[in-house]
């Protein structure tokens, strides 16, 4: 009888056995008393122009370290997020050892997988504190322990056409506030036909970000409160409103909405961070010498211009298994100020390295920009931007305040529409609000 | 001989085990995972139990519960119209009159082959403010219609889109049903003076009973899973008026790393599967 009945357990048995192999830690396989003589592969996540630029560096890294080589796996922004995701939950199998995470996220993952990633403190990076400007160090840290290395920042400016605002007879120079674009882009409007910017209307709010930013509040204040009622984020909302009160927003969609509004003319200026140089330069050649760049404009005469959008920066999974040979690499890519002036030539990926801004790169003219020295203007906004705090909520926090900016848009007040999302939010977070 | 009555027995076993192995590790472990992962939340990282606390949450939740309601709205519009439609192209498409047959089935079959994200996007450009319809619109001068932005339309949108990708795949399956009803039901009527319409409604949908029915559970359950279009199309904007349950579960997960809270939402999404498709069957009076 027993006997009978010993095959059936085996097969019932057999797929558990399976699953034990495969979720076995592969202890055999563990290296780290290897010496500099042993090949070491390194394996990174990236997207975009940052696949180029982590090569071109790992070739100048190799000159000193032929041991360690690196293979990059080039997949889309989100694709990265969504592997990520899963790899941590899953307790990091699979992860690579380098990957490449925008500083909104930062927060997010560190907070939800507290021992996900490698702290770079403890390996000695907090001697670094001091050559990269201060939003960007609140970005890459949480709890004053450094998670990621600082890569890219996003400073802000008005990408602008030369020609378009010469036609209507409006002076960058003489745009000063919101008020003052307002009624630039008016006229603007009527002289060319073009609008005044690029907006996804319904599923995007970089430019509210970025009046956020600007006036040094954002979505949440430093305590971690939910801040989208506060009377200047109801002003940044009421702007946005009088610009397509006036018809001057051009509704897109998605990124590429913007970037074909962009080629074809159809918007005179878009605001967006640094690194939209690149795709400018790419995408719209024929508009060689065409563009300008002014900062955005303030809110009252004489206020902060200076914002960030974007921006990234490099982690190492706690699971890697060559900890100290990523470091090493990472360290060395995003404090050599040859690195980065690279990255930035050659693909158009601001530094946060502050040391590279004194070189000749920074100070010369750029002729697709009609000559204008666009990169020194740049680099003199990094001191003045504000820290925004993310916090591990900003995912939510940014898909409330979307559903603020889409009511507005459909005719609800700024006021009433934000005070609904913040109320929504506290919902969900279980935050406190802030009351003005 | 013994030995060989026994191994006689054992052989099936074999030969089914690499589908039992595979259905377990891929099937089996996941959906029993994922029920414990409803049941726990993430502490500093680590996932730890706090028993009904998610699903708890969930009947507080309004997002969800607008989320439920959208999907519940496309799923009484949009099911109904698609298979109606199916229903009478398919009768079309039998009828004998008809020619180039073969080219009509294939084009209306043609959107249920293409890829689910690339229909989307040419939707989207399609509906967007200065896209073809609002184009042709203007043109016959009616004027633009915010397609994707507006509470109300944007759920047009999402059925119309929906609609045009489904309908021709019931079709189908009503095609080959209909070449099973006899002919001489149709012969009768037709001596018995009964008009072509009054066959349609007396003959042709009684007989189509169970495979309408199968087509209504399979719309149910795809529905209550409805991901891409909205995803692409609109991103559940604006302001959630096109969020569905599989966004939501979606955007938990990924986007706010609430993997418990997700797989709260999934099972959810489960149970109402099964109680839809119960009713079905009971509407139905099927009794089998």
């Amino acid at each position: 009888m027993f006997k009978r009945y010993w095959k059936w357990f085996a097969l019932v048995l057999m797929p558990v056995l399976v699953l034990a192999a495969c979720s076995g830690k592969q202890s055999s396989t563990d290296d780290k008393g290897g010496e500099s003589s042993e090949k070491i592969v390194l394996t990174a996540w990236a997207w975009n122009v940052n696949v180029g630029a982590l090569n071109e560096a790992m070739k100048e890294f190799q000159k000193s370290n032929p041991n360690i080589e690196l293979k990059v796996e080039d997949i889309g922004r989100l694709d990265v997020y969504d592997k990520l995701s899963t790899g941590l939950a899953a307790g990091g199998t699979g992860l690579p050892d380098i990957v490449l995470v925008e500083d909104d996220r930062i927060h997010g993952y560190v907070n939800a997988f507290p021992k996900g990633f490698v702290n770079l403190s403890e390996k000695g990076f907090d001697q670094y504190k001091d050559v990269f400007p201060a939003f960007k160090k609140d970005l890459t840290s949480v709890d004053g322990k450094f998670y990621a290395m600082p890569f890219d920042a996003g400073p802000t400016g008005m990408f602008y056409r030369t020609d378009l605002f010469e036609k209507a007879g409006v002076k960058a120079e003489d745009i000063e506030t919101w008020d003052d674009f307002l009624a630039a882009a008016k006229k603007i409007k009527e002289a060319t036909g073009a609008f005044a910017m690029p907006l996804d209307k319904f599923k995007d709010d970089p430019i509210f970000r970025m009046m956020l930013n600007q006036r040094g509040i954002y979505y949440f204040d430093k305590d971690g409160k939910i801040d989208l009622t506060n009377p200047k984020a109801v002003e940044a909302m009421d702007m946005l409103k009088k610009f397509d009160d006036a018809g001057l927003i051009k509704d897109v969609d998605g990124w590429n909405g913007i970037v074909s509004a962009t080629v074809d003319g159809s918007v005179a200026t878009v605001p967006f961070g640094a690194w939209y140089y690149g795709t400018i330069v790419d995408q719209a050649k024929d508009t060689n010498g065409k563009w300008g760049v002014f900062l955005l404009p303030s809110f009252e005469k004489g206020g902060n211009r200076a914002a960030n959008l974007g921006g990234s920066s490099w982690m190492i999974p706690a699971s890697s298994k060559h900890v100290d040979e990523a470091y090493k690499f990472l360290e060395f890519f995003s404090t050599t100020k040859d690195i980065q002036l690279m990255a930035m030539e050659k693909y158009g990926l601001f530094p946060s390295l502050a040391s590279a801004y004194d070189s000749e790169l920074f100070t010369s003219g750029v002729e697709f920009f009609g000559g204008q020295k666009i990169w020194e203007l740049f680099a003199n906004e990094m001191k003045d931007i504000p820290t925004a705090y993310y916090t591990n909520d900003y995912a939510v926090a940014l898909d409330e305040a979307i559903k603020a900016q889409a009511d507005v848009f459909n005719g609800k007040e700024p006021k009433k529409a934000l005070e609904e999302a913040a109320k929504r939010l506290k919902d969900r977070t279980k935050r406190e609000m802030n009351t003005y | 001989m013994k030995k060989h009555v026994w191994k006689k027995k054992i052989v099936p076993y074999i030969f089914i085990a690499p589908s039992v192995i595979l259905f377990s590790i891929f099937m089996l472990y996941p959906i029993g995972y994922s029920l414990i992962m409803s049941f726990q939340t993430s502490v500093g990282g680590e996932m730890t139990f706090n028993g009904l606390e998610n699903y708890k949450r969930l009947f507080n939740d309004a997002i969800f519960l607008k989320a439920l309601k959208n999907t519940f709205i496309i799923l009484v519009v949009q099911v109904p119209i698609m298979l109606f439609l199916a229903l009478i192209l398919a009768v079309l498409l039998h009828s004998s009159l008809l020619k180039w047959k073969a080219m009509f089935r294939v084009s209306f079959f043609l959107p249920a082959v293409t890829s689910l994200v690339a229909y989307s996007i040419i939707f989207s450009i399609m509906l967007m403010n200065d896209g073809l319809m609002n184009q042709l619109l203007e043109w016959i001068g009616i004027g633009k219609i915010p397609w994707l932005s507006h509470p109300f339309w944007a759920k047009v949108s999402l059925i119309l889109a929906m609609t045009w990708r489904w309908v021709g795949y019931n079709m189908v399956i009503y095609l080959a049903a209909l070449q099973n009803i006899s002919e001489d039901l149709y012969e009768a009527a037709s001596i018995d003076g009964a008009s072509k319409v009054r066959q349609f409604f007396s003959i042709t949908i009684p007989q189509l009973k169970p495979v309408i029915l199968f087509t209504a559970i399979l719309s149910t359950i795809g529905t209550l899973q409805l991901f891409d279009e909205p995803y692409t199309l609109t991103k559940g904007g604006p302001s959630d008026e096109t969020l569905t349950i599989g966004m939501y579960l979606y955007q938990t997960g990924f986007r706010y790393f609430d993997f418990g809270y997700a797989s709260t939402i999934a099972y959810v999404i489960v149970v109402l599967i099964a109680i839809l498709s119960f009713i079905q069957f009971k509407v139905s009076g099927d009794e089998r």
